[in-house]
């Protein structure tokens, strides 16, 4: 075993946080529920850091780091499946990739609009086709840290793609996973920093123990959920994959609501960019029918 | 990054897996249900742990020099895990191994390690840890048990309690009090326990017989040559000990092993079939999971000889966490456990609950995090 970061994975990284460094000064104060930054998506895309995961050399591992570091950011971008569940089908679909899981398709879905890949996946097998306009409804509205659309229609006209249903939902869950570690991370970060700067009873919020100690049990999921999603990462096993994105749903579930709380009134404003955060992940919690639905994927694939 | 095993490594677990399979007698896991410090166990373990020496499987991560082989951490936590998962034979000689011998090798005088290192890599001492006391439990360097130096010589005088092994224990790796000041005043002293003026008590406790001692220390004389390091470097060497005690235990791995048993008879009784059970059984796994891979990120840093620091602790609340909802788990699903149908998990379910508590409760680990992972100013005293 070795768990430090390859020379590669460090360039990468570092090249990503050069890339992303102007974006830093983006002003959070008019955003929405979501920041999606159609420049940054861009500039990921023409640098390849999406392309990763085509790269055998560099994997599923690097691809899920580059996925954890995006989610730190405020905006967001379409990095997830693109990064991790491209490489299943080809490069030449276009982006963003928006995941359907079969029987559910009336739920609304991440990033989806005229022309993006829809992907479904199922039972009956795993098939892609590009959105049209007459497909897609918009919810400009939608309580969710990430642009969201309702699909409308599913074409019966599809591609369909000759791989396993559970390779897609294997790579599904380590992409879940990887970019709740990120988003987790970030959230903290930024309760972390406001507890430590706001004064009350004449000292720093961060000095009650009330919140110290719920602080630092996101901390420890927060590890938990980066360690099992880069793992899982590295086996493309889907018992692993099943159990690091149910630590990622359940953290996600005992965070979120704490990170806000530690905020006060602050929390509930869009002046403060913590939900960019945090309603991502919410979206994430409701994934392939929730903590439910990785604990049985997980109990099926350890134990049969 | 690489998650796999090397092909060294994998040889070591399943030579470990070979030699329990053939040296634990056929009731061990009824057996086992003796705690690790009860008579039977420790007499056990003495023959367990002679075995194991004599295949240089006791102290293989020692140097070279000193009777070992020199493996690397990954080794030591490979070892930890199979010892651990098979219900600790080697009773408390694990602690001997683990942080009792590598804090001699590094803090002890020739004269202290020509002593005690011996005995220890032969499989034949039997420690035990006096640091807590009565008024002194996580503010451990409140401790007031005090060596009053005279000549030559240190009178100890005061009180310890949930000492571990203290009943049979053949030495104490005693933490007293040689001046006021109340972290630099601290000083550890080897104190042989057949010393005159030192009274042991068994305290009845939930992990069964054996495990936790008062000792009393009663005008008990200790040359000076017994004290280990310098008079006051008590809590550096502490700090020293406990990164290797923590690291020593692998709760997670007994935890997981735990839980495929219990489900494991559940789908024998065909009972693994709601959803109820299973999710909740994912919970644990997961949890279980986690807290490996926070615990393999730390042995990471230590073999490659970096330092570690309240990464640790990080990895101890996980670890918690997990042992928690295992023996969850288990009440909830398997009751019949705790009763005597399932040796295995009853072991387990008992020697649980001190997963929190011991080597420094779980609420300090949580203080450690806040100030020196996630860096939060501290909290007023
Ligand atoms: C099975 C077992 C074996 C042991 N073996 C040994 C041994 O061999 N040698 C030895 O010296 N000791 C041993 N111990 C003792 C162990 O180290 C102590 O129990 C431990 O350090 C906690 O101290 P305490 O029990 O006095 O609890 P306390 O310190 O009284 O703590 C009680 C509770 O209060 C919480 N608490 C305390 N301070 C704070 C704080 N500042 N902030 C928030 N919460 C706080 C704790 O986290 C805990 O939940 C053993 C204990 C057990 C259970």
């Amino acid at each position: 075993m070795d768990l430090s970061l390859t020379d590669d994975q460090v360039a990468i990284l570092d090249a990503i946080d050069t890339l992303s460094r102007p974006y830093a000064g983006a002003s959070l104060h008019e955003a929405g529920f979501a920041l999606p930054d159609a420049q940054l998506d861009r500039d990921l895309a023409e640098g390849g850091f999406l392309d990763i995961g085509f790269d055998p050399d560099l994997g599923a591992v690097s691809a899920a780091l580059v996925v954890e570091r995006l989610a730190r950011l405020p905006q967001t971008v379409e990095a997830a499946a693109s990064a991790l569940i491209r490489p299943l089908l080809g490069d030449d679909l276009p982006r963003p990739l928006c995941l359907v899981e079969e029987g559910r398709t009336t739920r609304p879905v991440r990033f989806l609009r005229e022309g993006a890949t829809v992907l479904l996946v199922g039972p009956s097998g795993v098939s892609t086709f590009t959105a049209t306009a007459a497909q897609v409804r918009a919810e400009a509205q939608a309580l969710y840290g990430y642009p969201m659309a309702t699909l409308l229609d599913v074409p019966t006209d599809r591609t369909s793609h000759a791989i396993p249903a559970s390779q897609v939902l294997t790579r599904w869950r380590i992409a879940l996973a990887a970019e709740a570690a990120g988003l987790l991370a970030a959230a903290l970060d930024s309760t972390v920093a406001h507890v430590t700067d706001r004064q009350q009873f004449g000292r720093s919020l961060a000095t009650f123990q009330a919140l110290r100690h719920r602080l630092a049990e996101a901390q420890v999921r927060a590890n938990g959920v980066r360690w099992l999603a880069l793992k899982a990462a590295a086996t493309l096993n889907p018992g692993d994959a099943a159990l690091a994105a149910l630590h990622a749903q359940e953290s996600a579930r005992a965070t979120v609501y704490d990170f806000h709380q530690f905020f006060g009134a602050m929390g509930v404003t869009l002046e403060h960019p913590l939900h960019l955060w945090t309603y991502r992940l919410k979206a994430l919690i409701g994934d392939l029918r929730g903590r439910g639905g990785q604990a049985l994927a997980a109990a099926e694939a350890l134990w049969g | 990054m690489d998650f796999d095993w090397t092909e060294q490594e994998t040889a070591f677990r399943d030579r470990l897996r070979r030699l329990l399979a053939d040296t634990l007698p056929d009731d061990w896991e009824r057996f086992s249900q003796h705690g690790p410090a009860s008579p039977a166990l420790t007499k056990f373990a003495e023959s367990f742990c002679g075995t194991l020496a004599e295949q240089g499987l006791l102290i293989p991560h020692w140097p070279e020099a000193l009777g070992g082989q020199g493996l690397d951490p990954w080794h030591q936590t490979i070892l930890a895990e199979e010892m651990w998962i098979a219900g600790e034979p080697r009773g408390g000689q694990y602690m001997n191994v683990n942080w009792i011998g590598p804090t001699l090798i590094r803090y002890g005088s020739p004269d202290q390690q020509a002593r005690y290192l011996p005995p220890i890599a032969e499989g034949k001492a039997l420690w035990c840890q006096g640091f807590s006391e009565p008024g002194s439990g996580s503010d451990l360097a409140s401790l007031r048990t005090r060596a009053e130096r005279d000549g030559d010589t240190y009178r100890v005088n005061g009180q310890k309690i949930w000492t571990s092994y203290a009943g049979l224990a053949d030495t104490c790796f005693l933490v007293c009090r040689t001046s006021d000041d109340r972290k630099r005043g601290i000083s550890i002293l080897l104190v042989p326990m057949d010393t005159p003026g030192i009274t042991v008590r068994q305290i009845p406790s939930l992990i069964g017989e054996g495990d936790i001692h008062e000792v009393f220390f009663d005008d008990v004389t200790v040359p000076v040559t017994a004290r280990l390091g310098d008079e006051g470097q008590a809590w550096e060497i502490i700090g020293y000990s406990l990164t290797n005690e923590r690291l020593g235990i692998p709760r997670y791995a007994l935890a997981r092993a735990a839980l495929d048993r219990a489900v494991a008879v559940l789908k024998a009784q065909s009972e693994f079939d709601g959803e109820a059970v299973k999710i909740e059984a994912a919970h644990a796994a997961a949890l279980a999971e986690a807290a490996r891979m926070a615990s393999y990120a730390i042995v990471d840093r230590r073999a490659k000889g970096e330092a570690i620091g309240a990464e640790s602790s990080s990895a101890r609340f996980a670890t918690v966490m997990a042992e928690r909802r295992v023996c969850e788990f288990i009440v909830e699903y398997l009751p019949e456990a705790l009763a005597d149908a399932h040796p295995y998990l009853k072991m387990h379910h008992q020697r649980g609950i001190v997963a929190g508590i011991a080597a420094g409760a779980a609420e300090i680990q949580l203080n450690i995090i806040a100030t020196d992972v996630l860096k939060l100013p501290r909290e007023p005293r």
